[in-house]
């Protein structure tokens, strides 16, 4: 379980390390937005190319930077042969039964897993450059207009950092009980789907059992401490964004531009 | 059930958001599986019911969206009506939690449950043939990909959730919903 960890933060001295949290944070989702946008070709390769450049600035190893997409392969290929296959068009290539190969359907597919995979790639680099905590204090600074709506911004933006903190653990102790069960005679390897499915069914009351176990000693050890919850609890004076942050955002703001155009 | 603190309630809500996205993990093996065994639902069911509506809404909201930015699972496409049906489940069953009251807490499960489950399915129905598949969702396509293929997820949520509050309390990790009245010394 632990290989499909990805995402987790790397400490480093690039320019994407240094950046303001805020400013890679709404970056990143300007460049989502982007990604969602396009659709022509001349689009994803701009997205391409910044991606590259995100990627190669951040100083991570290719492999780290790649490993949420290389996990995800699969996926991908089924996506892009679900696409190419089933594509409902007049002018098909081949066609047998139901199943359709037409040059709409291998676009439509190819864009779909590019979409995917930049998508990973960017969220991937975002969560490595950026340590979770700097990340909540992002996430509350995008939530924080709902302030005006008395949403309790503090506690939410606190439940998600914990929550992204929490998965490393939880992966953990399912990979733990997921070997107890094999020791017992789990099938997690049969080639019947239906074995593979039973087999995962006795993990799931443990799983819980000891993510409960977790909250519960986590939520003592912080009321042990006082914490009674993130409203009145004062913070660092908030910092402006920095010029280089301003900049970051600028750019990002032009590749979603030029996506729109283009 | 007895009160739990706020700050229990969110981390709560923080392990189950968290589990929302380790716990499909277990089935990406198999083909399909998220639609059919539904196991995302689980862990934003059980946060509804432990911990009211609106930990059980934040968690249905937060949790495919952590998870589709993490390993890109739900596609960005469903996401959006993903999220919509996860916190109805959430805000549902948290409102009926609250609401019924038969003495018997397997009763209260169970209603809760199925009038959570319901009311999701419906409502995804809704936003799919009004908003985000304007056109082109029928009553066809919902029963196919709402009842008929995930039966087994429905199946496996009847069975296990109501279990493992059940198992969380014995294990005294939640209050007790109908805690027994110790006799008095004399």
């Amino acid at each position: 379980m632990r290989e499909h960890l990805t995402g987790q933060f790397t400490p480093g001295t690039s320019i994407l390390h240094r950046l303001d949290a805020r400013a890679k944070f709404f970056g990143f989702l300007i460049l989502i937005a982007a990604t969602v946008c396009t659709d022509a070709w001349p689009g994803y390769a701009l997205l391409l190319a910044v991606t590259a450049a995100v990627v190669a600035i951040c100083g991570l190893p290719l492999r780290t930077a790649l490993a949420s997409v290389a996990r995800m392969g699969w996926f991908f290929l089924l996506i892009f042969v679900m696409n190419a296959l089933f594509f409902a068009t007049d002018d098909a290539i081949w066609h047998w039964w139901i199943l359709t190969l037409s040059v709409p359907g291998i676009v439509q597919g190819a864009q779909v897993t590019a979409r995917l995979a930049l998508i990973l790639v960017m969220s991937n680099v975002l969560t490595c450059t950026t340590p979770p905590l700097e990340i909540t204090g992002a996430i509350q600074t995008l939530l924080s207009p709902l302030r005006l709506v008395r949403l309790p911004v503090e506690d939410i933006a606190m439940i998600l950092s914990v929550a992204v903190q929490f998965i490393p653990t939880l992966l953990e102790e399912t990979d733990t009980i997921r070997k107890a069960q094999i020791a017992r005679g789990a099938r997690f390897e049969s080639r019947r789907l239906h074995e593979r499915a039973q087999a995962m069914l006795p993990l799931i009351v443990p799983i819980f059992l000891s993510a409960f176990k977790r909250a519960d000693e986590l939520a003592m050890a912080m009321e042990a401490r006082g914490y009674r919850g993130a409203r009145g609890r004062t913070r660092k004076k908030s910092v402006p964004l920095p010029l280089s942050g301003w900049g970051a955002l600028a750019l990002c703001a032009i590749v979603c531009a030029a996506e729109i155009l283009l | 059930m007895q009160t739990m603190s706020t700050v229990k309630k969110s981390i709560i809500t923080a392990v189950c958001i968290a589990l929302c996205y380790v716990l499909p993990l277990l089935f990406h093996g198999i083909q399909g599986a998220g639609q059919i065994f539904c196991p995302m639902h689980i862990p934003v069911f059980l946060c509804g019911l432990v911990c009211g509506w609106q930990f059980g809404l934040l968690c249905g909201l937060a949790g495919p969206a952590l998870s589709s930015a993490l390993c890109g699972m739900p596609p960005v496409s469903i996401l959006p009506s993903m999220m919509i049906e996860l916190a109805v489940y959430g805000l549902i069953a948290g409102l009926m939690m609250r609401c019924v009251r038969t003495r018997h807490v397997y009763a209260d499960l169970y209603i809760s449950l199925i009038v959570a489950i319901v009311a999701g399915r419906v409502v995804n129905g809704l936003v799919n043939a009004l908003i985000f598949a304007r056109g082109s969702y029928s009553m066809a396509t919902w029963v196919a990909g709402s009842v008929v293929k995930s039966w087994p997820g429905t199946v496996i949520q009847l069975v296990f959730i109501p279990s493992i509050v059940f198992a969380l309390m014995k294990a005294r990790l939640i209050p007790e919903r109908y805690p027994k009245e110790v006799p008095a010394d004399d």
